[in-house]
């Protein structure tokens, strides 16, 4: 268990030094040089050479690699060509709005999952066109989510917000960065609330496209975990359908769900970058697509290694909780 | 004669893996029809003017126009026919690379299959859609680019699949009587072993497809794409997007588009997989 765990977290690291190499390759591929951006265009080549000398850019291309890695572990993102700023002070600040972004999708998507899993398993009458809703839900893009959402939510009903993460103007600044969290921890149930109605409609459209993938998965692998012999025993001796499942069908159904969540991940970081750009939601995903126009590289390298950190990490939690589901794995 | 025998009997199977794979391949070829021929029954070309800005769907204009008189619903068509190709062409070369990584990395040296299987598992492990961002970004937007980013992306899935058939088939008899027959490595990689790996290959990539084409129209609603006035269904989306409470058809059908086309994809897929799990 332990040495599987080892080994998982092992591989983790050596993902991420592969991928600070392919961002480190992309930059080197880049157009745009990060020392004439930062300098501008009416600087001297004596001036370039020198700030080109003091950021590193003039050392071998493996020196600039390692530069770069043990920077970005101790929290050096390099320097953003359109903020000016260093990409981890940017980070910091459009971070925590896509924190709770992201928790309350996986939260809505978790939910979603079980309840259309569980719902829907077994065979029965309506399980092929529901398969087939589900399906053409699922082949919706992002973008005409968040369209419809603002259609039918914002402009026909009025219920919701349009854009925004807040809508008061002296929303508490700590101590977590979350609305919702700060809002009931300082006091103001009223940020709280605001801050929920903000939150529903991305939320939704982030979580839509994983819940149905999940779900889908966890519907079939209940269905056949539902037809194995110890599910006819259990049902013989007597026991309620409820019993059944929860003891007996979903813990042995649940590794192949699982990973399959902590795939989605990576569809839900991909979703936030459209959805925080039609609802101006301050997060990572606002950042990366406002950074897109101006090929502010530096910019989208660093958001991309910390979501991708983030994607590796949730993914190695997931092997390790698979094994600790379905011991044989960890052999 | 056993290498008659052999060859007939794999191409016996080739042939039986796709019969099988007909419905799904069926489905594809007919969405490719329509989307190729779609432009055909267009009123308009995408980038002409077509009527007077921000005309309302109706009978002058079935999809309405947007903010610079262009015919939405001839804009759509033109879109989905760019789409669907610019899908097949990613998931194509996705499949070509993986092909060639698969069976190098099965029939090759150990130390090559190391390397590549490490290679892939590296890319396997990140989430595509953002490196394709970072890669596209990187490069600069343009429709080739896009291509690019997300082919590159996307070929170490199809290496695995190719690469765990071989490796079960070059086992096999057959392969076996082929090689003892005096049959060069290379034949015996393109004649014996390449054919069995089809039908999970072709399964795999129309599972894809939908996906593929997905990714893609969010790249283009980011700006990751061809450069307007082209007729790209997500960077339409993105010029309708201000007027989304006064002229919602600009940014609405677009988005409808991609959803057609990626439901179209997605069933057949579905069918597909259905229909290989079975036998």
């Amino acid at each position: 268990m332990l040495a599987l765990a080892g080994r998982r977290l092992a591989g983790a690291v050596a993902i991420c030094l592969g991928l600070t190499v392919v961002l480190f390759v992309l930059q080197h591929l880049s157009a745009t040089d990060p020392v004439r951006v930062l300098v501008g265009p009416s600087a001297s080549t004596a001036q370039v050479d020198a700030v080109r000398h003091q950021l590193g850019y003039d050392l071998p291309l493996y020196a600039q690699w390692w530069h770069y890695v043990t920077g970005a572990a101790t929290g050096d993102l390099q320097t953003s060509l359109r903020t000016h700023r260093p990409v981890a002070t940017d980070i910091a600040q459009f971070l925590p709005a896509s924190i709770e972004l992201a928790l309350f999708s996986c939260l809505i998507a978790a939910v979603l999952a079980l309840v259309l899993g569980i719902g829907t398993a077994g065979r029965w009458r309506g399980a092929a066109p529901l398969n087939t809703v589900l399906l053409a839900i699922a082949s919706a893009p992002a973008f005409l989510l968040t369209l419809l959402g603002i259609m039918v939510f914002y402009r026909n009903l009025g219920w919701l917000p349009p854009t925004g993460r807040t809508s008061i103007a002296d929303p508490p600044g700590g101590p977590t960065g979350l609305l919702t969290v700060d809002g009931l921890l300082t006091g103001r149930p009223d940020v709280t609330l605001d801050a929920l109605r903000h939150l529903v409609m991305p939320a939704v459209c982030v979580a839509l496209l994983p819940a149905i993938a999940v779900g889908r998965t966890l519907r079939s692998s209940l269905t056949t975990a539902l037809e194995s012999d110890h599910i006819r025993t259990a049902k013989a001796k007597g026991l309620s359908r409820r019993a059944i499942l929860l003891h007996h069908g979903l813990r042995n159904s649940a590794t192949t769900p699982l990973s399959m969540a902590g795939l989605q991940l990576g569809s839900v970081f991909a979703s936030l970058v459209v959805v925080e750009t039609v609802f101006a939601w301050p997060g990572l995903g606002l950042y990366i697509s406002q950074s897109i126009p101006t090929s502010d590289f530096p910019a989208i390298a660093g958001t991309t290694l910390l979501l991708a950190v983030a994607y590796v990490a949730v993914n190695t939690a997931v092997d390790i909780t698979q094994a600790v589901l379905d011991p044989r794995l960890a052999r | 004669m056993t290498a008659i025998l052999t060859s007939t009997r794999a191409s016996g199977r080739l042939a039986g893996g796709l019969s099988r794979l007909n419905g799904g391949l069926v489905a594809v070829a007919v969405i490719t029809l329509l989307a190729v021929l779609g432009p055909l029954v267009a009123p308009h070309t995408a980038t002409e003017a077509a009527g007077v800005p921000f005309t309302p769907p109706g009978a002058s204009a079935l999809f309405g126009t947007d903010d610079v008189g262009h015919d939405v619903f001839s804009r759509v068509l033109y879109g989905l026919r760019l789409s669907w190709l610019s899908a097949l062409a990613v998931v194509g070369v996705g499949m070509l690379i993986g092909l060639v990584a698969g069976v190098l990395a099965g029939l090759g040296p150990r130390w090559l299959d190391e390397l590549l299987m490490r290679i892939t598992d590296g890319f396997l492990a990140m989430p595509g859609a953002l490196v394709a961002i970072a890669v596209v970004a990187a490069i600069g937007p343009s429709l080739e680019h896009t291509l690019i980013g997300v082919s590159v992306v996307w070929w170490p899935y199809y290496a695995r699949i190719v690469r765990g058939e071989v490796r079960a088939i070059r086992s096999r008899p057959h392969v076996e009587a082929a090689r003892l027959s005096g049959i060069g490595r290379l034949r015996v990689a393109t004649h014996h072993v390449l054919p069995g790996t089809w039908s999970s290959l072709v399964v795999a990539a129309s599972l894809d497809l939908g996906y593929v084409v997905l990714t893609l129209a969010g790249l283009s609603f980011l700006g990751l794409g061809a450069p307007p006035p082209a007729p790209e269904l997500g960077a339409m989306a993105t010029q309708g997007l201000s007027s989304i409470l006064t002229a919602w058809w600009i940014p609405v059908f677009p988005g409808i588009g991609v959803a057609v086309l990626t439901f179209a994809a997605n069933l057949s897929g579905d069918r597909l997989q259905a229909q290989s799990g079975r036998i």
